[in-house]
């Protein structure tokens, strides 16, 4: 009875208002307050959140971490009521982090790798945005080598090197047809890569207080020889030819400011607010190798614009074993009206998390975390004349081992 | 035990996440506002029967704008919609008993190969024409190719023992009793509760399409069956005895048409020696030629030696052999004849023919509280271009999706636009909420793969 109450809980419609396809799911602790973290010292996770505040982690450790993302997305047709559904695909992003320096030293080194940025859609066949989208799968890794140093027992700074690594896979369907109604299809699909960095500093004026600035900069991924693929009538195909292509997409830099507190031994309070430096992906470009009358390069706007994310979690520490973590979070959407795609239907929203934490004995302990995620958007898109609202419902369960030495 | 029941617990949380927790949906219920749909009829030409690529075949029927429309008032309750189909297999038949086009690799005069529309048998299916489906009527598609507002009168319309030329075969097969039926007689008897008028076309197209050289224009004065307007009273005043509510439509200018905009009046591109040639065989009439683009020479009866150049505006019409253009000095060397040439006094006609019944058919409209849906201004839409759902769309002939390979009749793509421009206006003018059609669902010209 409880779970189906709870089943009720999270199907209900909370008319909920993501954020671009920025992948919020670090570390599970942190996960499980909301994503707030830029203020604390709890693990490893901290070589994401802040670099700064690796020093002042006691012990040597390393964790692996995996949240499913489950997303069901819809799609109405303003003018013709037609309903159209994802194919709810599963995409699986991983976080592992590594602590390790000397015991009592104030150099620390980590080495982290988790994904920063993603998305998966993938629409029903002969859904009426097919000639938006029918497919996209982008998934992108930051690995990140690390080094914090601890000026002393309130301040600390660190920095590392991101090396960033993506693959992108879009499809659509083309306005071309056969004789038999098949339809001209465009793959587009190649791997990507840019650089970047990682810095913070962690500020610990009292035993109870501390403050965090993080500073995560832009990487712009650069996608050469990549794949495209035309299946179109084959009496069309010289105008659509096969080859090569290029892109890049700007990953924005992210800007955080956080606070914790201890409101006792048991309870901590933390808030997180962050800028989100979208503004650099104003354009989609698609570069073919082979140009024909029919097949120009591409320049879509996307015209994104900076936004902003306020977190809220807390922790009480119910036992020396047991944990139990919540939070709040408001993201405001970087896609602007009239700029809305099937590849993102974002809109503001709020998220809310819960998490649990268990110290299985002084080394192993195992965190859980649980985020939902509603969203629902109503708009025109200027380029395709879409006019419609997008829904989408996100599930993420996410779970991570940490191993202490 | 109790470690398989809760991986089972697990496995089913899991699965209700995945499969269950779906978003809600919320689109408005549809509703027919004022309107009876019980007995749907249409009347209306070529353009509503589902004649496109130059023929009246099954799968352009399955799709006439009418048919379209009809799907969509089913969804508030409309009632089935009956047409007077060709069997699927046939390969159609058009008004010059051709069989339908379709889009082949071919080659010109010159042995270049393209993608050009090629009839896909030596003939039409005169089947059409000689076996009678009156029985599977009463129609509620009374849409007969070819048909003016004046001829949808005529009673005997599809009467063979008229003659050839003074009876429509289209009609033929569909009449109840041809020789003594009309179109708006058949209509009628349905006694219909709604209705689609979309009738006009031919009354100046047939003029035009042949460039003038065949057929008159219908004058809007004159008796009922000889003059538009009076015709369209006759047409307005028997359907709506009965206190039926409808939708008329009025006519697109030609110019919105590729049949009439895709050929270029100056495609005479000529090299310096040719233009030299050229203007010194003209010189006796006047007439020079420069290296790039030149105007046609085209047949001109009241120009000095029946010959004249084209000028900027005028048409030269997508029926004109390309073969005799391209190889057999067409437009250079002789004139190109007149019936593939709408000159700018012709043009002049047909607009203010077009202007003149477009005022009628609003005027009717507005005088009986109808719903009027604005072809002419969704052709114009479509000529300048549209994007719909991610497509463009627009009046190119061939690549532009919306027109079939005859250049005047749309495809499934056209049609869905067109159906939707009709149910907009029925929407705002009865207070209806009858959803539009999903348009990406339907598709433009057909590629080959050879």
């Amino acid at each position: 009875m409880k779970q189906v109450f709870a089943l009720l809980t999270i199907c209900a419609p909370l008319l909920l208002k993501a954020q671009g396809f920025q992948v919020n799911l670090q570390g599970q602790k942190q996960q499980g307050m909301a994503g707030t973290g830029t203020a604390m010292v709890q693990d490893g996770a901290s070589l994401f959140f802040n670099p700064g505040a690796v020093s002042f982690l006691k012990q040597n450790s390393i964790s692996v971490g995996v949240t499913p993302v489950i997303s069901h997305a819809n799609y109405s047709d303003a003018s013709s009521s037609t309903v159209s559904e994802t194919n709810s695909p599963v995409s699986f992003p991983f976080t592992t982090y590594m602590v390790f320096g000397k015991k009592d030293s104030k150099l620390k080194y980590g080495l982290a790798a988790y994904t920063p940025f993603g998305s998966t859609i993938d629409w029903q066949d002969g859904w009426t945005g097919r000639f938006a989208l029918t497919h996209l799968q982008l998934a992108t890794v930051y690995i990140q080598p690390t080094v914090s140093y601890k000026i002393n027992d309130q301040l600390g700074v660190g920095a590392g090197f991101v090396y960033g690594i993506g693959n992108v896979n879009l499809q659509r369907d083309m306005p071309l047809v056969d004789e038999d109604g098949k339809y001209g299809h465009a793959t587009l699909d190649g791997n990507a890569h840019g650089f970047g960095f990682n810095a913070g500093i962690y500020y610990q004026p009292t035993s109870n207080f501390s403050i965090g600035l993080n500073y995560r900069s832009d990487v712009k991924m650069k996608l050469e020889d990549g794949d495209a693929t035309f299946e179109v009538p084959t009496s069309m195909a010289s105008a659509f030819p096969s080859g090569k292509f290029s892109t890049s997409l700007p990953l924005p830099k992210t800007v955080s400011l956080g606070f914790a507190y201890n409101a006792n031994k048991k309870l901590t309070l933390a808030f997180d607010a962050t800028m989100v430096g979208w503004k650099s992906f104003d354009t989609l470009a698609f570069d073919y190798a082979q140009n024909t009358p029919y097949l120009a390069d591409t320049k879509s706007p996307r015209e994104y614009k900076n936004t902003f994310s306020y977190r809220l979690g807390a922790q009480y520490v119910i036992s020396e074993k047991l944990a139990a973590r919540g939070g709040i979070k408001y993201l405001m959407t970087p896609v602007q009206d009239g700029y809305v795609t099937p590849e993102v239907p974002d809109a503001s929203h709020f998220n809310y998390s819960f998490g649990l934490g268990y110290k299985m004995n002084t080394r192993l302990s195992i965190d859980a975390s649980f985020t939902i995620q509603q969203m629902k958007r109503t708009d025109t898109n200027i380029e395709t004349q879409m006019s419609g609202t997008y829904r989408t419902n996100i599930y993420m369960p996410g779970i991570s081992l940490n191993y202490n030495f | 035990m109790k470690n398989i029941s809760s991986k089972i617990a697990a496995v089913a949380f899991l699965s209700i996440l995945i499969f269950a927790c779906k978003p809600h949906v919320d689109v408005p219920a549809p509703s027919k506002g004022s309107l009876d749909l019980t007995r749907f009829v249409t009347i209306g030409n070529s353009m509503g029967a589902g004649y496109a690529d130059n023929a009246l075949y099954y799968k352009a029927q399955e799709v006439s704008f009418p048919m379209l429309i009809a799907q969509q008032l089913r969804k508030v309750g409309g009632s089935n919609f009956v047409q007077p189909y060709v069997s699927p297999g046939s390969v159609g038949i058009g008004v010059n008993q051709n069989a339908r086009y379709s889009l082949q690799p071919s080659a010109d005069c010159s042995g270049a190969i393209s993608l050009a529309p090629v009839a896909i048998a030596n003939e039409g299916d005169f089947n059409v024409f000689t076996t009678s489906i009156a029985s599977q009527g009463p129609f509620n598609n009374m849409s007969v190719p070819g048909a003016k507002a004046t001829t949808t009168l005529y009673p005997g319309y599809g009467n063979p023992a008229n003659g050839p030329g003074n009876f429509n075969p289209f009609f033929t097969r569909m009449a109840s009793d041809p020789t003594s039926a009309s179109i708006l007689s058949e209509a009628a008897s349905q006694n219909p509760s709604f209705f689609c008028l979309s009738i006009g076309n031919d009354d100046v197209y047939s003029y035009a399409l042949s460039g003038g050289a065949m057929d008159v224009i219908t004058p809007s004065a004159g008796s009922p069956g000889f003059g538009f307007d009076a015709s369209i009273d006759v047409i307005a005043g028997t359907l709506l005895s009965n206190g039926a509510k409808g939708v008329i439509a009025n006519i697109p200018d030609i110019s919105a048409l590729p049949y009439f905009n895709t050929i270029p009046y100056n495609g005479l591109v000529l090299d310096a020696a040719n233009a030299a040639a050229l203007s010194a065989a003209y010189a006796p009439l006047g007439i020079t030629f420069q290296a790039g683009p030149n105007g046609f020479i085209i047949e001109d009866g009241n120009a000095p030696g029946g010959m004249r150049q084209i000028q900027a505006g005028e048409m030269v019409l997508l029926s004109t052999p390309q073969d005799s253009l391209k190889c057999g000095g067409w437009g250079s060397m002789k004139p190109i004849p007149n019936q593939y040439v709408l000159t700018a006094a012709e043009i002049t006609l047909a607009n203010n023919a077009i202007v003149s019944y477009n005022a009628k058919l609003k005027a009717v409209a507005d005088a009986n509280g109808l719903a009027f849906a604005d072809v002419n201004s969704f052709m114009n839409t479509v000529k300048t271009g549209i994007i719909y759902n991610g497509v463009g769309i627009n009046a190119s002939f061939v690549a532009g999706g919306a027109f079939s390979l005859d250049g005047v009749h749309l495809t499934p793509l056209g049609n869905a636009l067109l159906a939707n421009t009709f149910l907009k206006a029925i929407n705002s003018k009865y207070g209806a909420s009858i959803p539009m059609i999903d348009a990406t669902q339907y598709k433009g010209v057909a590629f080959p793969n050879p």
